[in-house]
């Protein structure tokens, strides 16, 4: 007990010259070594504490001679931390690495390849690629598994050296290994290296996938995930390969490491894709969901990981987890990522059997404190509404309750749904525009202003004071947002559409073009006011026809992502990409793309929504190092097709087009998908799209957008069911 | 595949372990350090962070990262991940946390800094420095990382093996070196003086009970933690009498999954000491889960929902009246048990922002079996009863050591808040324990050990938790 007590004492900020003496006084009478472990620990200790132990480089390599393990691998912790720095002295060293390779102790041997492999310095290369060769071959296993990481070192640190030298090849060759935990190893450094953008390009096939499925039973839940990510690298070419590939995992749903078992949910997803026998497809969605919930019993992080997951696989496979919308319902004492996340899953999982259960829980979190959360509860029960018709009522008079507690945050959001509530049910509803109308002083902010704004106008002809109201909220015209402006200036245009023979709504109309076009600097209020203006002043029965035009129906079909885009997603199971529900080459430069690659085997669905990848084509020997400055613009004639016009904003079209300040935000979200992902992400400016990468991870929550926006999406409401 | 390091950080937000980020320039491990820090300073509260954090890249060259972390005990473990794998992350963390708890027995700034030698080791072992992990399994770990000497000598007088090669210096010895075992899991040559091997099934109820007293969703966890301190190489093969009310298993790799899906028997090489051997999900009507019905499935769905619910042992009714700043509560608490006492009950009420002045009595009342009454009435003073209240968190926790079957407890009392509309939580949460029992009634038929000749001393113990979320 004395000692572990003491090594607390080692985290003191000590001298250079103190720890050098301690270290020469060691080298006499140092029975069994003990000064020199002591002198090292306190070293040690400081280099964590980030002290610059550098200068006793030369002192500290003197101890390598001792033939005691736990002293050598201080010695290697320390010439890890400052080998790099010290390229002129590291040749010192390399005599010890060279003899610790042939050491007769296994670990040792590793320990030497290891601390090299680490060093990316050229001698210590050089010396490196000599002995690896060796070691990737050692009779231990230990050792050989060792080897395999290092190869993917060396490859990072010299890519030609480690071409050149056969090591890809031998790393090959040790997928084969009799030890499953070097065929794991092996399988991980591939990975690595073809994962490099200037890597060889590493595949499966069938044989080898096979081989690769027989080592996973004995190896290690970090063999297992390797092996099992393999096999995305694995192209199956008839349907029954996919097949008993499947078959073969599905095994290790039951596994207790969460990351095998969403590793292996993705692997399955995958081959779907490649699969016919619509009888498997189904058998394995039911063998989905259960290991999903159990991941809902781990640690919120975990938990987390898994509903950002379970939101994307639930669009694609529906028939995952169907019944157990009860397993998402949001306790108190969740943390709130852990709520929101939980929130959305239940909103997708909601329908007419089970919209009662999900509306009366949703209604019991618009009660709650934390006001993010209950305003996305408010918004939920709004959108349940929308996507389930049976449940729409109770929606309504839940809504009508919550707007009768007076909360203003809770009025705005209610407000702003019922909004859409009118447009997805036109005609049924509008009874309650006067409950709407009493609260308007509760509105403060700019979206449920705009949308109490848009019911105004919109039914004006029912609203009796609509003129008055609208008035009142013109008074502060110029001080209000865009957003709020342009809402104030198609109602009014509505409203003297209505009432075309009431002064008061003519001298309205009059102000407010008058604002919109000589008092306001935003262009797309002057264009529209002007816009509306000349269609007054040119023929106002055909401005009435524009202006009320009938507007499609809103469904929810379309908040679901788009199809291509989700298979794409779902390659990623498990990582950031589907955390953020973007494709991780979008926001992490070095991320290699992933795509569902044809093959006879692809099912007619998957190759129906199939999006290529455009990996960068670079030149297979190129290797792209960063300079300084700007980062370096890649040729664009690479994939001259693929770029997709960046002003293809929807956002824009719209406003112009369809006169209304609609909500077409999302809309824009869900086809921004394969936009950003066809733009190289290699562009001018490698971040260029990180905003809305990550701007859109909190946008992207399902909201009702217009039908308009997404033309036959409506197909593939049976593609994603089957 | 792969993470980028792994940090540990104290509860000032300091770092005092980090591993190399060997492949990464010095600045990463601080960046992402600083950005958990900033984005704890303006949580509201500390379980409310982002678990994976976003950290955008300080200059051109690198790329953007994210930082996946998990809080344990007093100090916070962050891993940042410049690839794309935040689940295999807090997978790794999980692991490594396990292990920490293996060589040290408890997690905390203290230890960690007395034994860094021992973590920096474990660190290299586990983690190479492209962030693929190496050896987690304990086992085999302690093989290569010496334990700290307290705990080596704890386990050798608890008759643990320890090979007297780690102790000799050069890792080498007679039993063959490290990794000589051909079961990655299990030690070779492992011998104790008394063969024992205990199971530990311990079921957690988690549920949610709306204002009417109706159980919302329920649903009970189960772990069967396993200790095994079992000579050479046993192989087990545990069989149950029920074993269709385990659902959605998930088992560590020493099991043959193969057999369990053959005939539902456990059949494992165990590994040596502590380990969990099976978590699973327990439904009290396992003909409706969606693995044998089909299309019967939407249409009895609705039909299933309350038989689907695990009873919950315990109910509650609670009146609360509110006013301006401020309220009254009664809330009573009737066990539904017949038999077992619920044992150290805690129920939590978060009263609010700005709540205090808390006046309450905690009683029993009523029922239950008189003379247990009469014998706890006699001790003055002490009902087994008590009230407290945590000013920071605004939380009233009600506690009951024991409450014996039937029995009816009464919490009654009234709290101020500083503003004007008082916001309690609208739920209660309620743990409690019962010991010797088990909601799904899982039964050990019988365990086998073959392969060894010995005859081994086996146990096995029931024991729930619950954790109830109660809601007015």
């Amino acid at each position: 007990m004395a000692q572990a007590g003491q090594d607390a004492k080692f985290f003191q900020r000590g001298k250079i010259e103190e720890f050098r003496a301690e270290l020469q006084a060691a080298e006499t009478k140092d029975k069994k070594y003990v000064k020199r472990k002591i002198a090292l620990k306190k070293i040690v200790a400081n280099i964590t504490m980030g002290n610059d132990m550098s200068p006793l480089f030369t002192d500290v390599v003197q101890c390598l001679g001792t033939p005691l393990l736990e002293i050598k691998k201080m010695v290697y912790l320390f010439l890890v931390s400052y080998g790099r720095s010290k390229p002129d002295q590291i040749h010192l060293v390399i005599p010890n690495f060279l003899q610790d390779c042939n050491d007769r102790n296994p670990l040792i041997r590793a320990l030497a390849i290891r601390t090299m492999s680490y060093i990316p310095i050229p001698v210590v290369t050089e010396a490196l690629s000599e002995n690896l060769r060796h070691c990737l071959k050692d009779r231990d296993a230990y050792v050989r598994k060792t080897a395999a990481i290092c190869v993917a070192k060396l490859y990072t640190a010299d890519p030609r050296r480690a071409e050149k030298g056969g090591f890809v090849e031998m790393l090959r060759d040790l997928m084969l290994d009799s030890n499953a935990t070097v065929i794991a190893n092996a399988v991980a450094a591939l990975s690595e290296i073809g994962d490099r953008q200037d890597g060889v390009i590493f595949k499966l096939n069938l044989t080898t996938a096979n081989k690769l499925l027989a080592a996973l039973g004995e190896s290690s839940e970090w063999g297992q995930i390797y092996i099992l990510d393999s096999l995305l690298r694995y192209v199956p070419e008839q349907h029954s390969d996919a097949q008993t590939m499947a078959e073969r995992i599905i095994v290790q749903l039951q596994h207790a490491n969460s990351a095998v078992v969403l590793t292996t949910i993705k692997v399955l997803l995958y081959l779907m894709n490649y699969m016919e026998d619509r009888r498997l497809i189904d058998y394995c969605c039911k063998k989905m969901g259960p290991p999903l919930v159990t991941l809902l019993s781990s640690g919120p992080e975990v938990q987390y990981v898994a509903l950002r997951n379970i939101l994307l696989i639930i669009q694609r496979r529906p028939a995952v987890l169907k019944n157990d919308v009860k397993v998402f319902f949001c306790k108190y004492n969740d943390p709130i990522y852990v709520k929101l996340a939980k929130l959305e899953i239940m909103y997708r999982l909601a329908r007419a059997e089970n919209a009662p259960e999900v509306l009366a829980e949703l209604q019991e979190y618009a009660s709650e404190v934390d006001l993010d959360f209950v305003r996305k509860a408010v918004r939920s029960i709004g959108r349940l509404a929308i996507k389930v018709e049976a449940a729409a009522d109770s929606c309504i008079q839940a809504l009508l309750n919550l707007i009768e507690t007076k909360v203003s945050y809770v009025v705005q959001e209610a407000v702003i749904v019922i909004k859409d509530i009118f447009r997805r049910y036109p005609g049924k509803y509008e009874g309650i525009i006067p409950t709407l109308c009493e609260n308007l002083d509760l509105l403060d902010e700019p979206e449920s202003k705009a949308a109490m704004v848009w019911i105004l106008g919109q039914f004006a002809n029912r609203i009796d004071n609509a003129d008055e109201l609208l008035d009142d909220l013109l008074y502060t015209f110029l001080d209000e947002s865009v957003e709020v402006q342009l809402a104030l200036l198609t109602a009014s245009v509505k409203l003297f559409i209505y009432k075309s023979k009431s002064d008061t709504a003519k001298d309205l109309v009059h102000k407010v073009l008058k604002w919109a076009t000589e008092e306001v600097d935003n262009p797309d209020l002057r264009d529209r006011g002007f816009m509306y203006w000349r269609m007054l002043a040119i023929n106002p029965a055909v401005a009435g026809e524009i202006v009320l035009a009938e507007k499609p129906a809103i469904t929810t079909d379309s908040d679901r992502m788009d199809r291509g885009a989700l298979d794409q997603l779902l390659l990623h199971t498990g990582t950031l990409g589907s955390i953020y529900h973007k494709n991780p080459e979008t926001f992490i430069r070095n991320a290699t793309g992933k795509a569902l690659i044809d093959s006879p085997a692809l099912n007619t669905h998957s190759r129906a929504a199939l999006v290529p990848l455009t990996r960068a084509q670079l030149p297979p020997t190129a290797i792209s190092i960063p300079g300084p400055g700007p980062s370096e613009p890649r040729p664009d004639t690479v994939e001259p097709t693929s770029l997709v016009p960046l002003d293809a904003d929807p956002e824009h079209e719209s406003t112009d087009a369809d006169a209304e300040a609609e909500t077409i935000d999302d809309a824009g979200s869900d086809d921004e998908e394969p936009t950003v992902r066809r733009r190289p992400h290699d562009s001018s400016d490698p971040y260029s799209n990180l905003d809305s990468a990550f701007g859109n991870y909190m946008a992207d929550e399902p909201r009702p957008m217009t039908a308009g926006n997404h033309r036959g999406r409506h197909n593939d409401e049976d593609d994603l069911l089957f | 595949m792969a993470i980028d390091g792994l940090i540990v950080l104290d509860n000032t937000g300091r770092p005092i372990i980090q591993s190399g980020f060997r492949s990464t320039s010095t600045a990463y491990p601080l960046l992402h350090v600083d950005a958990f820090n900033s984005a704890l300073s303006k949580a509201s509260r500390p379980q409310d962070i982002d678990p994976v954090i976003y950290v955008p890249a300080y200059n051109n060259v690198e790329s953007p990262s994210a930082c996946c972390h998990v809080s344990c005990g007093d100090i916070r473990f962050l891993c940042p991940v410049s690839g794309d794998d935040p689940l295999f992350a807090f997978a790794f963390l999980r692991t490594f946390i396990d292990i920490l708890y293996e060589y040290f027995g408890n997690v905390s700034a203290t230890t960690m800094k007395e034994n860094f030698d021992v973590v920096y080791q474990l660190l290299e072992e586990t983690l190479d420095s492209g962030g693929h992990p190496l050896t987690t399994s304990p086992n085999a770990l302690r093989d290569i990382v010496l334990p700290p000497s307290l705990l080596t000598k704890l386990l050798s007088v608890a008759g643990a093996n320890i090979n007297s090669t780690i102790n000799s210096g050069s890792g080498l010895g007679a039993a063959g070196g490290p990794f000589s075992s051909p079961i990655p899991w299990r030690k070779a040559g492992l011998r104790y003086a008394s063969n024992e091997i205990y199971f530990d099934m311990v079921e957690e109820l988690k549920a949610i009970v709306n204002k009417h007293g109706v159980t919302v969703s329920s649903s009970v966890w189960g772990k069967i933690e396993t200790n095994s301190k079992l000579s050479g190489t046993p192989d087990c093969l545990l069989t149950f009498t029920n074993a269709r009310v385990l659902t959605d298993c998930a088992f560590h790799p020493c099991v043959r999954l193969q057999r369990w899906t053959r005939d539902k028997a456990l059949s494992f090489v165990p590994p040596d000491g502590r380990f969990v051997l099976a978590e699973y999900r327990y439904s009290p009507n396992p003909s409706t889960t969606p693995a044998s019905g089909s299309a019967s499935a939407t249409s009895t769905a609705i039909a299933n929902l309350a038989k689907d619910n695990v009873p919950i042992p315990f109910s509650i009714k609670m009146a609360i009246d509110l006013e301006a700043s401020g309220g009254s509560f009664d809330i009573t608490l009737t066990s539904r048990l017949s038999t077992r006492p619920l044992e150290n009950l805690v129920a939590e009420f978060n009263l609010g922002e700005g709540s205090g002045a808390i006046k309450c009595v905690a009683s029993r009342g009523l029922g239950g079996f008189g003379s247990r009454l009469g014998m706890e009435s006699g001790v003055p003073g002490n009902i087994g009863a008590s009230w407290a209240f945590d000013s920071n968190k605004k939380v009233l926790r009600w506690e009951i050591t024991s409450i014996p079957p039937s029995s009816v407890w009464n919490l009654h009392g009234s709290f101020s808040t500083s503003t004007s509309v008082p916001r309690p939580a609208h739920a209660l949460q309620v743990r409690f324990e019962i010991q010797s029992h088990t909601f799904s009634a899982l039964k050990v038929e019988q365990l086998k050990v073959t392969g060894e000749t010995y005859k081994p001393y086996k146990g096995v113990r029931g024991r729930s938790i619950g954790n109830v979320e109660w809601r007015w």
